[in-house]
């Protein structure tokens, strides 16, 4: 199977208060955000969308949300059990080979890891642009992130095809379906392919790592605002606490390890 | 599934997914019509409450053995009628073993659940459920004919031979539509609500139940003076405790609900049942309370009006039955469309069918029957004088006031009746009515 060469990767989210309740289950905010700019780019460019999503049956629902939206062709990878983040990402290259844009959510609002974009950009050998918070498309094609970093900082980024690129959720706010698309997208074919990787079982549930909790000394300041902006370093010119420095990748993971060390974050 | 006429998106549009709107639709659906229900919320039942006890005998026929798969929380096995002064508790219990079996008689549930449950028949019979979307007004052709409904969304307008209101109370389309000839806000009460846990073994010791047994108390008094009444439903773990008020009494005392909820929980009578519990939830709805004082007329030209959207709701004092009028009445307006579209009319005479079935069913005869009794119910004399009176009776008849002899009930009643301020008359004619009205 070739696919078109916008993808939105969406997946079917349980609500983390009622896992096993379909009626609270949907699309991330994130994933709605990746699927309003796939629309986007994809009305730009003149090119129907593709959604693809990885699960079980019930996961078609996201599909027909996204159908309703406008996407042109909805293709759900089958497979019953939750799996592994590359295991996902092998599974949606697997299908996507030849995609030039990959929109993906930051993360999921029930496993969080923000892996599967990094993953998947990794499999498709393609340019990786993550925890984005705002795009915009420069006429040659490239389009042009910003990211968000730690302490306010934000990076920007000129990302050029092929790449995977994964948006947080509040960048965006999905269109709403019209009616006749609603109605047409309760009835239309969604492609069922099987996973071509055999998944490893996925039992285990992971969080990302959040630093333990500190006992900090109280802001200071005299008005509610100043207390607020040294909590929160809002408006701020911010102090550079990090360096820059240009080093081999293997010398830039040991420092960046050393350096979370230093910070108590590792161990 | 038949194929709608030329010009038109389909068969039949169901306003509303509650119990009337998902039991039209199922209906419609499962004659092979083409139906589409739309429901504003994102899921049917998602913005639905009341105080939490379903009479589903009417499903006998929709769904059978209904009681196997529905989502109940616990069976009513005992109904108790509570009159309540500041300092006073009077009860009247009921229970029966055989309300705890199949075919069961009321149960408590969930809105959210049952509301959902009752679409997904609708669903599997055929009928399309879109979710979130309003709908906003109604598309009438040259001769005012309803055909079709304005949805809040893109492209939103949807054209249909027939349109089944099923919106719930303040129906804004029978209103677009005239159907409504007054609204008056003396014809509403306002239902608020708490839901409170409790481990379900203490439900069990506190309201003397087991296995899925539950219990039905509708209270008179306890409202801190604005007319109205007060009930307590146990769920499974959960109990529902509210309050109903007569609207313009609220208004007129500038009393907060929730304040009225907090004093019948701290009366005496009430507070052992609800200690220790926590608050889960807290909701409000209006009731159209006043019933054939109040109701529309049932059809136009290509529309039909169900359920609370036609104010069919049974608030009668120790009634409180809405859900079963709605879901019968969406079923008899499904029925009535299947007649008409056979017929190949749709006009007020095609559509009279619908009137007819509740005209000679329990919809409009309980509410003919009863018809006296909402007004008598939130009566002033009711509401304010009798429950002193009948507590300060029964209170003198078990009291030992030795060495003085028991007094004669009579001269009790006499007295009491003087203390109370409550006319001789006035209690004749009240109790005519009351005969009237329940007898
Ligand atoms: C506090 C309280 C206690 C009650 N207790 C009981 C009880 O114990 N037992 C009992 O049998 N009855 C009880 N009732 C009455 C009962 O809740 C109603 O009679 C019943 O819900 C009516 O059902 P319905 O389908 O007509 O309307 P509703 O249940 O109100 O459903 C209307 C539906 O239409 C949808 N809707 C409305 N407008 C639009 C629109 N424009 N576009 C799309 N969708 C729309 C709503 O979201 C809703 O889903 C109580 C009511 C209250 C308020």
């Amino acid at each position: 199977m070739t696919i078109g060469s916008i993808v939105a990767c969406l997946k079917w989210v349980a609500h983390p208060g009622e896992p096993n309740d379909e009626r609270f289950a949907g699309m991330s905010p994130a994933d709605q955000s990746a699927l309003e700019f796939a629309l986007q780019q994809g009305a730009a460019m003149g090119v129907g969308v593709v959604a693809v999503t990885v699960g079980p049956a019930g996961a078609e629902r996201v599909l027909r949300d996204a159908l309703a939206c406008g996407v042109a062709r909805a293709v759900r990878i089958h497979s019953a059990r939750p799996m592994q983040s590359d295991d996902v990402a092998a599974a949606i290259a697997a299908v996507i080979p030849d995609a030039t844009w990959v929109w993906c959510g930051d993360y999921s609002l029930d496993r969080g890891s923000g892996s599967v974009p990094a993953f998947l950009a990794g499999r498709l050998a393609a340019q990786q642009a993550l925890g984005i918070i705002s795009v915009s498309r420069s006429a040659d094609g490239v389009i042009e992130a910003t990211r968000r970093l730690d302490g306010g900082r934000r990076e920007l980024l000129s990302v050029a095809a092929p790449a995977v690129v994964s948006v947080e959720g509040a960048t965006a706010h999905l269109r709403r379906a019209g009616l006749a698309a609603l109605r047409a997208a309760g009835k239309a074919p969604i492609e069922v392919v099987q996973s071509s990787t055999p998944a490893a079982p996925y039992d285990a549930v992971v969080h990302p790592y959040r630093p333990r909790a500190r006992a900090l000394a109280a802001p200071a300041g005299d008005a509610a605002l100043d207390r607020l902006r040294a909590l929160t370093d809002a408006g701020a010119a911010v102090s550079a606490r990090g360096e820059q420095v240009t080093l081999e990748p293997a010398a830039a993971a040991a420092k960046i390890v050393d350096a979370l060390k230093s910070w108590g974050y590792l161990a | 599934m038949s194929t709608p006429t030329l010009g038109l998106d389909c068969d039949v549009i169901v306003v509303g997914g509650g119990p009337a709107g998902s039991c039209a639709a199922l209906v419609a659906a499962r004659a092979g019509l083409d139906v589409v229900l739309i429901e504003r919320g994102p899921f049917p039942g998602s913005k639905n409450m009341y105080g939490g006890v379903v009479y589903p005998r009417i499903l006998d026929s929709l769904i059978p053995e209904w009681w196997l798969e529905a989502p109940i929380q616990r069976w009513v096995t005992r109904r108790s009628t509570m009159l309540l002064t500041d300092t006073q508790a009077m009860t009247v219990d009921f229970r029966s073993e055989a309300w705890g079996r199949p075919p069961y008689n009321g149960a408590t549930a969930f809105r959210p659940d049952w509301d959902f449950w009752l679409a997904g028949h609708a669903e599997a019979a055929g009928a399309q459920i879109l979710t979130s979307t309003t709908v906003t007004g109604l598309i009438r052709d040259a001769s005012g004919a309803v055909v079709g409904v304005h949805t809040d969304r893109p492209d939103g307008d949807l054209r249909a031979r027939v349109v089944i209101a099923c919106d719930g109370v303040n129906s804004f389309l029978a209103k677009e539509a005239g159907l409504y000839t007054h609204t008056d806000a003396k014809h509403f009460t306002l239902g608020v609500k708490e839901t409170l846990a409790l481990p379900e073994e203490v439900i069990d010791e506190r309201f003397n139940v087991r296995d899925r047994q539950g219990v039905d108390i509708e209270i008179l008094g306890g409202t801190s003076g604005v007319n109205g009444g007060g009930f307590i439903y146990t769920n499974l773990d959960t109990l529902a405790v509210g309050v109903v008020l007569k609207l313009p009494a609220l208004a007129a005392q500038k009393a907060r609900p929730e304040d009225i909820i907090a004093t019948l929980k701290a009366h005496p009578a009430i507070a052992p049942l609800v200690q220790g519990a926590e608050l889960k939830e807290y909701s409000a709805h209006v009731i159209p309370e006043a019933g054939l004082e109040m109701m529309p007329k049932m059809t136009m030209p290509g529309m039909l009006v169900a359920g609370d959207a036609a104010a069919l709701c049974l608030a009668a004092g120790i009634w409180l039955e809405g859900v079963n009028f709605a879901m019968a009445s969406g079923m008899y307006a499904g029925e009535a469309v299947i007649e008409a579209i056979k017929a190949g009319d749709l006009g007020s005479k095609g559509l009279a069918g619908y009137e007819r079935r509740l005209r000679d069913t329990f919809v409009l005869r309980d509410h003919r029957k009863l018809r006296r009794a909402p007004k008598l119910v939130l009566s002033d004399r009711v509401q304010h004088l009798y429950p002193a009176m009948v507590a300060n009776t029964v209170e003198r008849m078990f009291r030992v006031d030795n060495p003085a002899p028991k007094p004669g009930v009579r001269r009790i009643l006499r007295e009491e009746r003087k203390r109370a301020g409550v006319k001789l008359s006035d209690l004749a004619r009240d109790g005519w009515n009351g005969f009237r009205s329940f007898g």
